[in-house]
C-alpha cells in the first residue's frame, strides 16, 4: 500500500496498484449499488480518528469494511489483465405480469461497469524513472477513483438504489449485482436505451487503468414502488394447521404450522421454473424460481444476491404467503399431504429425492423415514445459502437418525431455492458474525441433523459451493465465495422485502429441540422481543462452533432459561412473536419443530388464537380472515 | 507549472438556493481535490435530489461554510444579477527569506469560477396575484419546473466538475504526505470584477 516504499520491484508495484485498483472500484460500485452488501449505515460522519483498516487506505479512500465478495476476487478475476464488468441488475416486476404471477420477475442490467486495466498492443518506451512514474499513476488514480465515487451518485440507479437500502418499505424490485470477466453483449434494443460514459484512463505503464459504463438512463419504464400488495396477515388455516387437519400430529404447537408451511415453500421452491436462477424468487416475485432443474445451484445463477437473506431461514412459511401471496398460487388451506403431492413433481428432479419426502410434521420424533422427510424437504432448502451472518449452532436435540435421509446434499441444486423470503438486506456488517437467530439455528440444526451435513458456517458452505463453482469463469460466483461471516450465497439476494427480514431472523426456524415448552417459549420470546437483539443475544450466548450435541443443547436451554422473560406463558410467548412479527409488517405463525403431541398442538392452536387477537387488538389491521 | 482554469456553466438560482447549490458545488470539486486519505461522505441536498459527497472533514466544512456565508452577504449588498465565486488551489512556494520580509508566494495550479445568477424575487411575487381564482397555482408549477430544471444545471455541473477534473491531472501537484485529511492550500475568493460593478 505505501507506494513510497521503493522496495518493491517496478512490476510488483504495477500490479499491486491494478489489483487494488479493481478491488477499490468494486467495492465503490458495490457500495453504491447493492444495498444487501452496505455493512452499515454511513450517513454519519466517520472520523478518521476510528481505526481504518490498511487495506481500506488504498486510494486514500476510506470506504468501511468491504462486502465479502471483494476477499474472494482473486478467486475469479485471476488474472488482472481480465476486465472485470460488474453488472447492476435490477430485478423487477415484469410489465406483462401482474404483481401476483408467480415467476413475473425480469431482470433488467441497468448499469454496466466495465474496470479494466488495459494493455495496448504497442508497448511504448519504460519511462525512465518508474518510481516517481508509479506515483503518478497512483495519484492519478486516486482522483479517477474519486470521479468514480461521485459519478455513482450521480447516476439514475442512485435513487433507486437509496430507495432500497434506506426506507424501511418494501419495494417490488431489487437490485443484485454480477461480476464477470466477460458479459453478454447488449441487445439493440437495449443499447439504445442505454448511454455511454467513459473516464479518462489512467497511464499505468505499460497499459492504462480505464473505466467505463453503460447505463439506462431512465428507469421511469419500470414499475418500481413500495409494494403494497400484500399486507400482513395471520394465516390461521395455513396447511398442517389444526383447523386444516386436526388429525394430522403436529410437530409441535404452532411450530408444526410454520414448519409445515414452510416446508411446502420448500417443497414449492423446486417448482420448475423457465429461469434457471435461484435468485429469481428471491424477490419473491417468482417463487418458483429455484427450478429443480437448478442443479448447480452455483451454475445457474448469473447473478448475485447478496444479502444474506431468509431464504436460507426457514422463515415460517405461514407468514411468508401472507407477505407475499402471489408467492403462492394456491392458499395453504389444502391438505399438507396434497399439497406436497402437488409439488412433487416439479421438484422431482435430480438430487432432490423430494419424492421422499411427505408432509409430515417437521422434527417428529416418529421413526417413520417419511416423517422427517418433512423437515430435510424444507431444510435442505432452508441451509442453502446463508447470508453473511454465521450461523450461530443451535444445539440441535434430534437425533440424527431421523434426518438421515435428508442428506443435505450441498450440489442438490434445489436447496438453492429457497424459502420465500426474500432476504431483506440487513444492515449488519455482513463480516460480524452475527447471524440472526434463526437462520443461525437453523443452519445448525441442519448440520447437527445430518451427519455429512456440512459445518454450520455460512462459509463454509458457501465455499462448497464455490468449489463447484470453480470451472464457472463467470466469475458470477465470486459472491458465493464469502469469507467467514459472509456468506454471499448465489441466491441471496437483498431482497426488497425489508420487513420480512428481521422478523424472518427472530422466527422460529423449527428445530427439533427437547425441551419443553415452556423453554422454548422462552427463547423465542426472548428472541422475538427484538429482531436484532434477539439474534444478536442469541449469537453471543450460543458461539458454539462444532460442539456436541448436548452440550449445544445445554447450551440453548441455558439460554432459554436466562432469556429475558416476557411472560412463561406459551401461549404469551407466541403472542409476542407474532406480535414482534407483525409489527414487522409480517404475521407469522413462529415455528418451532419440535416434537409434538395433538395435545400440543391443539395447545398451541388456542396460542396461536390468543396471538390471534392480541395482534387484531394491537394493530387494528385487517388481519385475519376468520377463526376456525 | 500551469494553471488549469475552468469556468463552470452558469446556474440560474434563488437567494434561498445560494447556499446549498454552493456547498454543492465546492465540496465536489474539493473532494476531487483533496488527495490524501478521506472518508467519504454522502450528502444529499435538502432542495434538489441531488447527493453529492464531502470529504467528511468538519474543518473543511466549516471554512466553506463560511465563505458562503460571505458570500452570500456580499450578493445580498450587491444584488447582481450575475456574481461569481472562484475557488483556487495553489502551492507555497517560500522565496528566499530577505532581511525584513519573508515572501511567500502562492502558485496557483487551478481554479474553478462557479457562475451563479441570483434570480431577484419578482417572479414569485408577480405569480402570486395570477392564482387567486385557479385552483392550481401555477405559480407553484412554474417553481416546480423551475426547481427541476435549477437541478438539472446542477447536475451537469457536477458532471463538468468530474469530467475537468479527470481530463486535467497532470498539473496536479505530488501529495503532501501526512496523515488524516490532507488538502491542497485552497482558498475561495469573489473575483475583484464583480466586486467593483455595480
Amino acid at each position: 500500500m505505501d507506494l513510497q516504499s521503493n522496495l518493491q520491484p517496478e512490476s510488483g508495484k504495477l500490479e499491486q496498484i491494478v489489483s487494488q485498483f479493481l478491488l477499490k472500484s468494486l467495492h465503490i460500485i458495490l457500495d453504491s449499488r447493492v444495498p444487501s452488501l452496505r455493512p452499515h449505515d454511513r450517513s454519519g460522519d466517520l472520523s478518521l480518528g476510528s481505526q481504518v483498516r490498511k487495506s481500506d487506505k488504498w486510494f486514500n479512500l476510506v470506504l468501511g469494511d468491504r462486502p465479502a465478495a471483494l476477499d474472494n476476487l482473486n478467486f475469479w478475476h485471476r488474472n488482472v489483465m481480465d476486465p472485470m464488468i460488474i453488472d447492476v441488475i435490477l430485478v423487477h416486476q415484469g410489465s406483462n405480469s401482474p404483481s401476483m404471477a408467480v415467476g413475473g420477475s425480469v431482470e433488467t442490467v441497468i448499469e454496466r461497469w466495465v474496470v479494466q486495466y488495459e494493455y495496448p498492443r504497442v508497448v511504448a518506451a519504460q519511462p525512465s524513472e518508474s518510481s516517481a512514474y508509479y506515483k503518478k499513476t497512483y495519484k492519478k488514480s486516486i482522483i479517477l477513483l474519486r470521479a468514480l465515487y461521485s459519478q455513482m451518485r450521480l447516476l439514475p440507479a442512485y435513487r433507486i438504489f437509496r430507495q432500497l437500502s434506506t426506507s424501511s418499505r418494501t419495494y417490488n424490485f431489487d437490485i443484485i449485482y454480477k461480476v464477470s470477466s466477460f458479459s453478454d453483449p447488449f441487445s439493440r434494443a437495449e443499447e439504445g436505451m442505454m448511454e455511454e460514459h467513459s473516464f479518462p484512463a489512467v497511464e499505468a505503464y505499460p497499459g492504462r487503468l480505464c473505466i467505463s459504463v453503460t447505463y439506462r438512463t431512465t428507469l421511469s419504464d419500470f414499475n418500481l414502488e413500495p409494494s403494497t400488495s400484500m399486507p400482513p396477515k395471520i394465516i390461521t388455516d395455513y396447511v398442517g394447521s389444526p383447523n386444516t387437519d386436526p388429525l394430522r400430529s403436529l410437530p409441535s404447537s404452532g411450530k408444526g404450522v410454520s414448519a409445515t408451511s414452510f416446508t411446502l415453500r420448500g417443497v414449492q421452491a423446486p417448482a420448475p421454473v423457465p429461469s434457471q436462477r435461484p435468485h429469481s424468487w428471491t424477490s419473491g416475485f417468482h417463487r418458483a424460481a429455484f427450478s429443480a432443474q437448478n442443479q448447480p445451484f452455483v451454475g445457474s445463477p448469473p447473478a448475485y444476491y447478496p444479502s444474506p437473506m431468509p431464504y436460507d431461514y426457514p422463515s415460517p412459511p405461514a407468514y411468508y404467503p401472507s407477505s407475499m401471496p402471489y408467492d403462492y398460487p394456491s392458499p395453504p388451506t389444502d391438505i399438507h399431504g396434497n399439497r406436497v403431492q402437488h409439488y412433487r413433481a416439479p421438484t422431482h428432479q435430480k438430487a432432490i429425492s423430494y419424492d421422499d419426502y411427505q408432509l409430515s410434521p417437521p422434527f417428529s420424533p416418529s421413526p417413520s423415514p417419511s416423517s422427517p422427510s418433512y423437515i430435510s424437504n424444507a431444510y435442505p432448502m432452508q441451509t442453502r445459502v446463508r447470508s453473511e451472518t454465521a450461523p450461530v449452532s443451535i444445539p440441535l436435540p434430534m437425533t440424527s437418525r431421523s434426518f438421515r435421509h435428508l442428506s443435505p446434499n450441498s450440489s442438490d441444486p434445489n436447496r438453492s431455492s429457497l424459502p420465500p423470503l426474500s432476504p431483506r438486506s440487513r444492515r449488519t456488517d455482513p463480516s460480524s458474525q452475527e447471524s440472526p437467530s434463526g437462520i443461525t439455528y437453523f443452519r445448525k440444526i441442519e448440520s447437527l441433523r445430518s451427519g455429512e451435513m456440512q459445518p454450520v458456517t455460512a462459509n463454509h458452505y458457501t465455499g462448497q459451493k464455490v468449489t463447484r463453482d470453480s470451472k464457472d469463469d463467470s466469475g458470477r460466483f465470486s459472491g458465493l465465495l464469502s469469507s467467514s461471516g459472509s456468506p454471499r450465497i448465489g441466491f441471496s439476494r437483498s431482497s426488497s422485502r425489508l420487513s420480512f427480514q428481521d422478523e424472518f431472523d427472530d422466527i422460529d426456524f423449527s428445530y427439533p429441540f427437547d425441551v419443553d415448552d415452556v423453554d422454548t417459549s422462552d427463547f423465542h420470546a426472548s428472541q422475538n422481543l427484538d429482531g436484532k437483539k434477539a439474534s444478536e443475544f442469541t449469537s453471543q450466548s450460543l458461539p458454539i462452533g462444532r460442539k456436541s450435541q448436548d452440550a449445544a443443547v445445554g447450551e440453548l436451554v441455558r439460554m432459554l432459561r436466562t432469556a429475558p422473560p416476557l411472560r412463561q406463558d406459551p401461549s404469551c410467548y407466541s403472542s409476542h412473536s407474532m406480535k414482534t412479527e407483525l409489527e414487522g409488517g409480517v404475521a407469522t405463525a413462529s415455528g418451532f419443530f419440535m416434537p409434538r403431541k395433538a395435545v400440543d398442538a391443539l395447545e398451541e392452536l388456542r396460542s396461536f388464537r390468543d396471538m390471534k387477537d392480541l395482534l387484531l387488538s394491537k394493530s387494528g389491521r385487517v388481519i385475519s380472515k376468520e377463526e376456525a | 507549472m500551469n494553471c488549469e482554469v475552468c469556468q463552470l456553466k452558469e446556474l440560474e438560482v434563488e437567494h434561498f438556493e445560494i447556499r446549498e447549490v454552493l456547498r454543492c458545488i465546492l465540496h465536489t470539486i474539493v473532494f476531487h481535490r483533496a488527495l490524501g486519505l478521506v472518508r467519504p461522505k454522502d450528502v444529499d441536498l435538502e432542495l434538489f435530489d441531488v447527493t453529492y459527497v464531502q470529504c467528511g472533514d468538519v474543518e473543511l466544512e466549516k471554512k466553506i461554510d463560511e465563505k458562503i456565508e460571505h458570500f452570500i452577504s456580499w450578493v445580498e449588498k450587491h444584488p447582481n444579477k450575475k456574481s461569481q465565486i472562484c475557488l483556487s488551489f495553489y502551492e507555497v512556494k517560500n522565496k528566499q527569506p530577505y532581511w525584513f520580509t519573508n515572501k511567500i508566494e502562492r502558485l496557483y495550479w487551478e481554479q474553478w469560477y462557479i457562475n451563479l445568477n441570483v434570480a431577484q424575487h419578482l417572479k414569485a411575487h408577480s405569480s402570486k396575484s395570477h392564482n387567486s381564482k385557479v385552483v392550481v397555482d401555477p405559480g407553484e408549477e412554474e417553481r416546480i419546473a423551475r426547481r427541476a430544471a435549477v437541478e438539472a444545471s446542477l447536475r451537469e455541473v457536477l458532471f463538468q466538475i468530474i469530467k475537468f477534473v479527470n481530463e486535467k491531472k497532470d498539473h496536479v501537484p505530488p501529495i503532501p504526505n501526512g496523515d488524516g485529511v490532507v488538502y491542497f492550500p485552497h482558498e475561495i475568493t469573489i473575483p475583484r470584477k464583480f466586486l467593483s460593478s455595480s
